[in-house]
């Protein structure tokens, strides 16, 4: 045995595809979140002024 | 309480994150040279380390929106703690996958309850369970308090996270810092921290105007009740009004 690790690109490319897969989850999730929560205080804010 | 800023600031963050995130990737797997040991799995290290160090600053900018949060009392500070402690609490959940997929080959486990990896496991549920906390107190002053204070606490864990593998025997390997790597390993590393850095100083920013808004319908004043038509049918309960 000589003590080189020998292949492992299945485990590299499985930590990146992780890395890719919660970080672009994450922002399209943000992202998202950000933009119902905006529209829906514009409407309550045109419910308010029609008060 | 302020108006949620609108700034194209946080999406252009988050964009040239990405570009960054892409950029040191592809040289850290197709142009930096295996490393002698470990060969090509040593490529792991591009997004393990920077995800470690953007964990920890997360983590610690989450502690000092904590703080400012209970001298100012700005909501402000609140919204950046609830959007710090998520991404925070992302990234060290990302921090372990990572490792444990880079421990299989190199160690042969997944895991091992050595001192890093389990100090790195008590922050990931300390800050969830403060997460999850919020998520159950309806009341947001005592929820913003109690989450303040739960975080300075939980905050006691991260420079042990830091300092384990210098302070106890540990399996993992210390610190990673462009002193302790090789030149060849530089660029790849530093691209993708300020990648990530970029990456979620945007989702940080874009989260907590996310947490405003929440808080704005949350704490808004009742509208005022409906004029009625006369000739209406009156309610089965409640005053004559």
């Amino acid at each position: 045995m000589s003590g080189v690790i020998a292949g492992g690109w299945e485990y590299v490319i499985a930590a990146y595809v992780a890395t890719a897969v919660a970080l672009g989850g994450y922002a399209a999730s943000v992202f998202l979140r950000y933009r119902n929560e905006r529209n829906r205080a514009a409407v309550e804010a045109g419910r308010d002024s029609t008060q | 309480m302020s108006a949620v800023s609108r700034g194209p600031a946080p999406k252009l963050l988050v964009a040239l994150g990405a570009v960054l995130l892409c950029a040191g990737s592809y040289w850290g797997l197709a142009k930096a040279p295996g490393e002698v040991f470990m060969g090509d799995v040593q490529r792991i290290m591009y997004v393990h380390v920077p995800t470690a160090w953007n964990a920890m600053l997360a983590l610690t900018f989450a502690f000092v929106c904590a703080v400012f949060f209970l001298f100012t009392n700005s909501w402000k500070w609140d919204n950046r703690l609830e959007a710090a402690m998520e991404v925070g609490v992302l990234l060290s959940f990302l921090l372990c996958t990572q490792g444990a997929i880079w421990a299989k080959p190199t160690w042969g486990v997944w895991w091992d309850w050595d001192p890093r990896l389990t100090t790195t496991a008590v922050m990931v549920f300390a800050f969830g369970g403060i997460l999850a906390l919020r998520a159950f107190v309806d009341d947001p002053m005592k929820r913003a308090v109690w989450s303040s204070v739960a975080c300075i606490v939980a905050f006691a864990d991260v420079p042990i996270v830091y300092f384990s593998v210098k302070w106890w025997n540990s399996l993992h390997q210390s610190q990673s810092t462009p002193e302790t790597v090789s030149k060849a390993f530089h660029w790849p590393l530093r691209i993708n921290a300020f990648g990530i850095l970029f990456l979620w100083i945007g989702l940080v920013m874009l989260r907590s105007r996310l947490a405003a808004l929440r808080l704005q319908s949350e704490i808004a004043p009742p509208l005022p009740e409906r004029p009625r038509r006369a000739g209406a049918d009156t309610p089965a309960s409640g005053s004559a009004w």
